[in-house]
């Protein structure tokens, strides 16, 4: 494995009194989190609950106004290689997937390997699609023909995108899964089938944090947390969410 | 193997290759010293009030020869415009042919770039304000025309047809029908065109014809690099301005960005709009006094020499396969360097914040110097040629395509770079693979426009750095041989319209 360098103990993420400011109230107040390996973690929340801006500080897109933010104990790197080498372990599975419409799967799929990979073969890549086997071991994983590998994106169904997409992430093989509310807008069938993806390809030493508009949907995690007006308001067990728990984190919101 | 879109972008930029390996033999020792001094001058530009009261004069004169000239071309655009649309010839006559035919005709004095306008004009009426601004009204009047039409066949016929049958009398059923969907494009376009003619006027300028062109050019001949700079940094504030303030009024009245191909914008305030345009007759009266054109002067004009027909013969001896080939690798040259070296100057300073900007700056400059000048420039250092001239026209057509591409960039939005950022993914991978992928089309399909703008450009570097059909001319018309300028200019028309149907042919594969 590429993480042998990393303990299996050390948590993937350590978020600390995080503070996001907002226009009128801040997006994040007050946010601590540790994501150890092995958990596979659901964020609920109503819209504008900070859910989207929690998965951002998590991957390093935002940097909060106040607080710290550890990925495997370390903080920020100060150089750009270092913050290279920090962002590698940290993968997004983007809502709208972020996949490269004018590239063929294969060119996609290597997106994963862009970071440790040099200028040559970057370039070569979109010359030659590299890698043909790794990248059909991918797509295998998620159950895909190798066939589709020099299918342009845009002659691809729904559900096969989500699939390369998650496949682009076994490529990258990140240690720490986020997922910024991957569920919305797909029928229950393909929703059911990408869940059960995520959670099978995110056991130890990986983890999952992954938001969620609906509460329906937690089998299988580990923990729940739920935000709300940018704060959290329970961290548990899924077979400890109570339904009064559910009422007050939607409370006076649009139902789910 | 075929290259992916991203590629495709950076592929022309494969013409640095041979241009680099070539490079040196042309470097003729002297003038280093020289190139010093200008770059040093960038930063302490004069600022004696005699030199600053000269050059604002001389801008003036510029704008408003720009403004005069881009308002007929509007005019004459719009007119001829629908006078070759084949919808309107359809639905009033039943017959397409007047339109083609006129169609075929406007090709002519579009692909006569507006320099050879105003040096024909030169000879034939002699120096007058109006020379410059109608030299800017033929060809652009002549684009202009066709961009109205090739909106206006685009447009469905059922509203035009239905009022016709209702009895409307054709002007108002022609305006009713198709005004209001015409407008946002031409507007648009429009607005390109204004800073075009900047550009145009500065350049006639060079060649004598008034304004600040003329003062760029006798402070670079006289080495006052200082005023030269002073000059260069009016220019540029005032394109700036201009560029900002047409991309303000696009966003503010909803008209569709030039990358926003085909996208659905409607326009908004349309009553502001039509103030503005009422608000600029009177301006354009004021500017065309104090310019003191006098249209009525054009018609005295100036006895020719004798065409005898004796001369066809030498005429015809001209070199001309040599000319004819060396104006088409000048245009190959210039149009790889530019479309090519744009993304490839984007990518490489994608890892510094302050690159774009520099970079930014350096394209502007690139856009309102006119080649002939950098051709100038180039000529302390490298010997004249063909590669000197491709060198000074790709850097003003890489001002204008790097615009074009960060206008791309901005439309093509930053979802996917960002994503690959977010994995750790290096600046310019992350750009090349996020960015490029998206707006390679697009971009491409403007520069193989572009490049039937350079074909048409070349006349005017071939003036000064002595090569291709541009020389030639220039021999040609200081000797007042008019066999010989028409014979030049029949095959400078034939190259660029059939320049222009192979950039359109690309441009149609592309999109």
């Amino acid at each position: 494995m590429a993480h042998a360098d990393l303990l299996l103990t050390q948590p993937l993420l350590e978020l600390r009194s995080i503070e996001v400011a907002g226009r009128q109230q801040p997006r994040l107040a007050d946010v601590d989190l540790t994501v150890q390996p092995g958990e596979r973690i659901a964020l609920l929340g109503p819209s504008g609950a900070g859910k989207s801006t929690l998965i951002a500080v998590a991957n390093g897109l935002l940097e909060p106004d106040r607080g710290s933010v550890l990925w495997c104990g370390e903080a920020r790197a100060r150089s750009k290689r270092g913050r290279r080498r920090q962002q590698q372990r940290i993968g997004t599975l983007w809502q709208d997937l972020r996949l490269i419409e004018e590239l063929t799967v294969q060119q996609n799929l290597n997106c994963g390997c862009l970071a440790q990979w040099g200028w040559p073969r970057a370039v070569l890549n979109l010359l030659l699609p590299l890698d043909r086997e790794a990248c059909t071991a991918v797509l295998e994983q998620m159950d895909l023909p190798s066939s589709l590998l020099n299918q342009p994106i845009g002659a691809l169904s729904g559900g096969q995108r989500q699939r390369v997409a998650i496949a682009r992430l076994l490529r990258q093989n990140p240690l720490l899964w986020l997922a910024d509310e991957p569920l919305a807008s797909l029928d229950p069938r393909l929703a059911e089938e990408l869940l059960e993806l995520l959670l099978r390809e995110t056991g130890a030493p990986r983890a999952l944090l992954l938001s969620l508009h609906r509460p329906d949907r937690i089998q299988g995690f580990s923990r729940v947390l739920g935000l709300r007006d940018g704060r959290l308001q329970f961290d548990c067990r899924p077979q400890h969410l109570s339904g009064a728990m559910v009422e007050a984190l939607y409370a006076g919101r649009a139902q789910p | 193997m075929k290259p992916a879109a991203p590629l495709l972008v950076l592929l022309p930029a494969l013409v640095l290759l041979p241009v680099l390996l070539a490079l040196p033999a042309q470097v003729h020792g002297g003038g280093w010293e020289l190139i010093g001094t200008f770059l040093k001058a960038a930063i302490q530009p004069s600022l004696d009030p005699l030199v600053l009261r000269s050059l604002l004069e001389g801008l003036g004169v510029t704008v408003g020869m720009a403004l005069l000239g881009w308002a007929c071309s509007v005019v004459i655009g719009i007119g001829l415009g629908i006078a070759s649309s084949r919808l309107v010839w359809r639905s009033l006559s039943g017959s397409v042919l007047p339109a083609e035919v006129l169609r075929r005709l406007l090709a002519l004095p579009r692909s006569i770039h507006e320099l050879i306008w105003g040096l024909l004009l030169l000879q034939l009426v002699g120096l007058q304000p109006a020379v410059a601004v109608l030299a800017i009204a033929i060809p652009y009047g002549a684009l202009v025309a066709r961009v109205v039409s090739d909106l206006l066949d685009a447009l469905p016929d059922q509203n035009l047809n239905a009022l016709l049958l209702s009895g409307t009398a054709a002007p108002a059923a022609l305006l009713t029908a198709l005004g209001p969907p015409l407008l946002p494009g031409l507007i648009s376009y429009g607005g390109y065109r204004l800073e075009c003619a900047l550009r145009s006027a500065t350049l006639l300028g060079v060649f004598g014809l008034g304004g600040l062109g003329n003062e760029l050019l006798l402070t670079l001949q006289s080495l006052e690099f200082r005023e030269l700079w002073s000059g260069l940094w009016l220019l540029l504030a005032v394109m700036l301005g201009l560029e900002a303030l047409i991309r303000r009024l696009r966003q503010r009245w909803g008209m569709p960005s030039r990358f926003g191909l085909g996208a659905g914008s409607s326009g908004q305030r349309g009553r502001e709009l039509v103030v503005a345009l009422l608000a600029l007759l009177p301006v354009l009266l004021l500017v065309a006094q104090a310019l003191q054109v006098d249209p009525m002067a054009l018609l005295q004009w100036q006895p020719l020499p004798a065409m005898d027909g004796q001369h066809w013969g030498t005429a015809l001896a001209l070199p001309w396969l040599p000319l004819v080939w060396n104006t088409l690798l000048l245009t190959l040259l210039a149009a790889a360097l530019a479309v090519g070296g744009a993304p490839l100057l984007l990518l490489w300073v994608a890892p510094w914040s302050w690159g774009r900007r520099l970079l930014q700056l350096l394209w502007a400059l690139g856009r309102l110097w006119p080649p002939p000048l950098t051709a100038l420039l180039l000529l302390f250092v490298l010997k004249p040629g063909v590669l000197t001239a491709a060198l000074a026209l790709g850097f003003h057509n890489l001002g204008i395509l790097g615009r074009l591409l960060l206008e791309g960039a901005e439309v093509t939005g930053s979802a996917v770079e960002e994503a690959l950022r977010c994995g750790g993914v290096g600046a310019r991978i992350a750009l090349l693979y996020g960015r490029y992928s998206g707006l390679a089309r697009s971009y491409l399909a403007y520069g193989a426009y572009r490049s039937d703008v350079i074909l048409r450009e070349t006349v005017v570097v071939g003036l000064v750095a002595g090569t291709g059909l541009g020389s030639q001319l220039n021999e040609s018309l200081s000797s007042f041989a008019w066999d010989q300028i028409a014979l030049l200019l029949l095959v400078y028309a034939v190259l660029t319209i059939v320049g222009e149907d192979l950039s359109d042919r690309a441009r149609r594969r592309l999109l």
